[in-house]
């Protein structure tokens, strides 16, 4: 049975609207659902084609022991991860609770705080600006994070046997006297053998940097080496891998 | 063709149903073919087109996942490099996530700049944010399941995260993990949240969703 309380701008299809003017818009069927299948083609040729393109590099298996992880989120949850530094000590709790709660709470209850029947955008400057500036937040933070770990990734020189030797060097004059390495070394400080198949280059120079990021308590204490002394050390380790 | 039709519509009376499902006019502001500025009206199909491809691939790959931290990162790397068209489905549910989630923003963004959350259509924006966190939550609890590295460590961080809220947050967190720390269990609730939790949720709120924008018809143009 077909309800005949159809909503007045829901005329049937060719049905001379009452201003008398014919009703130039498409039909659904088929006209419209013709668009919408070569739209659908369109998009599904276009992610095919991103998944051949775009892969993203193995990883390891979990290891839940191995706490030196850095771990990234899916990219469109960057802003939020970048947000979240801005916030530190309890201050945290902005981040994780406050906004969140207040975004979410504007989100749901928008249509009742924004009554007015204006729709141009020029007669609503508020709702205008919080969007674009809502818009602009996501993907300002999004873009600082994403260049902020590629700085990190391109501080790195690239790995060559010199950088190797230099970095093996440098490991038996100041770290070995605490670390062990393959059997030899001293015993105050964790094996570190295959330290580079646990973390990431990234990582080990940033313990060298600051010793504390392991443990608050480490023993560990700056050790006297330039940036690029570093950078062999941390290539060095980073083969560690077994 | 049309002998079956037409003994199925006599015992069923279908016709009248499909007629009002397919007889409505587009208006031309909403209509690619005779406005360009109409292409952001094709934000929430093609928002609904990927995840039915994600309904998809996600049935396809589970045909050989197993969400057991001692099987779950092998049997991903088996469907990479031994199932025919293995990579392929598993690639293209990693690359139809952040397309799901790219176009249900734009959809959004759509909504919000032309104002078609107004009266009347405000429960309908509620169903949208609804879906956002839905699609959202699909995103989270992918994240985990490969078990590699950085979905452990990863998921462990977001957690972390939501332990941190006042009064709830760490109800909610012993809830998703299971424990103390990310395991066995929270890899069991993860997939199940989403693979049966999320997707339920997703098509009762779609159909919601869709039955609001026929029954009010499409906003008008600013
Ligand atoms: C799973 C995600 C979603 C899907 C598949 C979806 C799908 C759709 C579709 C197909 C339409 C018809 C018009 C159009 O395509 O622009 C629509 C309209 C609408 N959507 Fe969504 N949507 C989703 C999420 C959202 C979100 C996140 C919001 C806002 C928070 C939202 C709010 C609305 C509103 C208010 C309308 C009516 C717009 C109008 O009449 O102009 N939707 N949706």
């Amino acid at each position: 049975m077909r309800p005949n309380t159809s909503p007045s701008h829901e005329r049937p299809a060719g049905a001379v609207p009452p201003s008398g003017h014919a009703d130039t818009r498409a039909p659904f069927y088929p006209n419209h659902l013709f668009v919408e299948g070569v739209v659908a083609l369109l998009v599904f040729a276009l992610l095919v084609i991103l998944a051949c393109f775009w892969q993203v590099p193995p990883e390891e298996m979990a290891d839940p022991s191995d706490s030196a992880y850095v771990p990234r989120p899916e990219w469109y949850f960057l802003f939020y991860f970048q947000l979240l530094k801005y916030f530190e000590g309890p201050l945290i709790l902005v981040g994780t609770f406050v906004l969140p709660l207040l975004i979410f709470a504007a989100l749901f209850l928008l249509p009742f705080i924004d009554r007015s029947e204006e729709t141009r955008p020029s007669k609503r400057p508020w709702a205008m600006g919080l969007g674009l500036a809502g818009l602009l937040a996501v993907a300002g933070l999004t873009v600082v994070s994403v260049v902020q770990d590629a700085e990190h990734r391109m501080d790195l020189p690239p790995i060559t046997e010199e950088h190797l030797a230099a970095g093996e060097d440098l490991f038996a004059r100041f770290c070995v006297l605490c670390h062990s390495m393959n059997g030899k070394g001293g015993f105050m400080a964790p094996d570190l053998s295959q330290i580079g198949a646990r973390v990431n280059r990234v990582y080990i120079e940033r313990v060298i940097l600051t010793p504390q990021i392991v443990s608050q308590t480490t023993i560990m204490s700056q050790i006297p080496l330039s940036d690029d002394e570093r950078h062999d050390v941390s290539a060095y380790l980073a083969r560690k891998k077994k | 063709m049309s002998k079956i039709w037409l003994f199925i519509d006599r015992r069923l009376n279908l016709s009248p149903l499909l007629r009002e499902m397919a007889d409505h006019r587009i208006p031309d502001h909403a209509n690619p073919l005779k406005k360009a500025s109409a292409f952001m009206y094709c934000f929430g199909g093609i928002s609904f087109l990927i995840l039915l491809l994600q309904l998809l691939t996600g049935m396809f790959l589970m045909l050989y996942y197993v969400p057991s931290p001692d099987h779950a990162y092998a049997s991903v790397s088996y469907i990479k490099n031994e199932v025919a068209f293995g990579a392929l489905t598993q690639n293209l549910h990693r690359v139809g996530a952040s397309a799901a989630v790219v176009m249900v923003f734009l959809h959004m963004l759509r909504v919000y700049f032309t104002k078609s959350y107004k009266n009347p259509r405000e429960l309908n924006w509620i169903a949208g944010v609804l879906l956002l966190l839905v699609v959202l939550g699909f995103g989270f609890t992918g994240y985990l399941l490969p078990w590699d590295q950085k979905a452990y460590w990863a998921t462990t961080v977001g957690v972390n995260i939501i332990e941190t809220v006042p009064w709830l947050g760490g109800f909610i967190a012993d809830m998703l993990r299971g424990g103390d720390e990310v395991g066995a269990l929270t890899l069991t609730r993860f997939f199940v949240i989403h693979v049966m939790f999320l997707p339920a949720l997703l098509l009762c709120l779609l159909a919601a969703h869709f039955f609001m924008v026929r029954r009010q018809g499409i906003s008008h143009p600013l």
